[in-house]
């Protein structure tokens, strides 16, 4: 009787062991909440004002026929720079980049675009943050990777990092 | 007769727009920050909340359905900005457990009482 009293207190312990390893694990997993949604899906509507022009302008109507990046941007936003050689590297890779420029003034982005060098082939204005919402987009910078059939494949939130960076030139 | 007028658009601007803001908090109240620990859309005033919550109002004034604004916000998000889960294929489980530990609990409770009496 002493035994198996014994054995289910040395079961219990275990028990609660695992439990208490497996919560305390999760303490330190990453908890950025990411569901990733519109990967391998088509493109929304992304429908906005120009930045150089008063144009609207539609990114499924520019038929690109080619993989193209988005970008979330703001001069407002550090890590932004931090990112920006990177998409004047992959603007010298032939890949054309759409910017959408994330509660910003006009003359701020444009004065950031002229610092920095200017990495884009269309910058749309997203002054109320519908268009990023549209992307479901967390903040800036975001990046989406978009096939040429308007799918999205790729997306990634902060900064461009060498591992998106190579990433992209692999799924382009 | 004017300034009755003036009067009367004053109090249907306060009650229309006082509706379109309690529908505005109702829905984000039930909408999870992503990008706070442990906040919802209506509490937070971050960046992404305050732009959620922007445009919740828009659509209400577009007469979106609560329905319907869930479920665009759940197709660019996922389903974890929504506070209540649905049912479905991933979470069956989540939800018919305690049911069925109650059943199994409640059966082992009922027999051992029947046996020892």
């Amino acid at each position: 009787m002493q035994i198996k009293k014994n054995i289910k207190l040395v079961l219990l312990f275990i028990l609660l062991s695992i439990a208490f390893i497996g919560f305390y694990i999760s303490l330190f997993k990453d908890k950025k909440v990411d569901p990733q949604v519109l990967i391998n899906k088509e493109l929304p509507d992304l429908n906005g004002k120009s930045l150089f022009s008063n144009n609207n302008i539609d990114i499924k109507n520019l038929n690109l026929d080619e993989a193209f990046i988005i970008n979330i941007f703001a001069s407002w936003c550090a890590p932004c720079k931090v990112e920006h050689p990177f998409l004047v590297k992959l603007k010298n890779q032939n890949l054309k980049i759409i910017g959408i420029n994330y509660k910003d003034t006009d003359k701020n982005a444009k004065l950031f675009l002229s610092k920095y060098e200017n990495p884009y082939y269309k910058v749309l204005v997203d002054k109320d943050s519908e268009l990023s919402i549209n992307l479901g987009a967390y903040g800036v910078p975001e990046t989406y990777l978009v096939n040429s059939n308007n799918v999205i494949i790729l997306k990634h939130i902060g900064p461009i990092d060498e591992n998106f960076y190579n990433s992209i030139l692999e799924n382009k | 007769m004017k300034y009755i007028f003036l009067i009367f658009l004053f109090f249907c601007n306060i009650c229309f727009g006082n509706s379109i803001n309690d529908q505005t908090d109702q829905i984000t109240k039930n909408l999870r920050c992503l990008v706070c620990q442990g906040q919802s859309v209506y509490e937070s005033n971050s960046d992404f909340a305050v732009d959620i919550k922007k445009l919740v109002k828009k659509k209400i004034k577009e007469n979106k359905s609560d329905k319907e604004i869930y479920n665009f916000l759940k197709s660019k998000y996922g389903e974890v900005i929504l506070y209540k889960p649905e049912i479905n294929l991933k979470n069956i489980v989540l939800w018919i457990l305690p049911l069925v530990f109650l059943f199994f609990g409640g059966g082992i409770i009922f027999f051992r009482n029947r046996y020892e009496k």
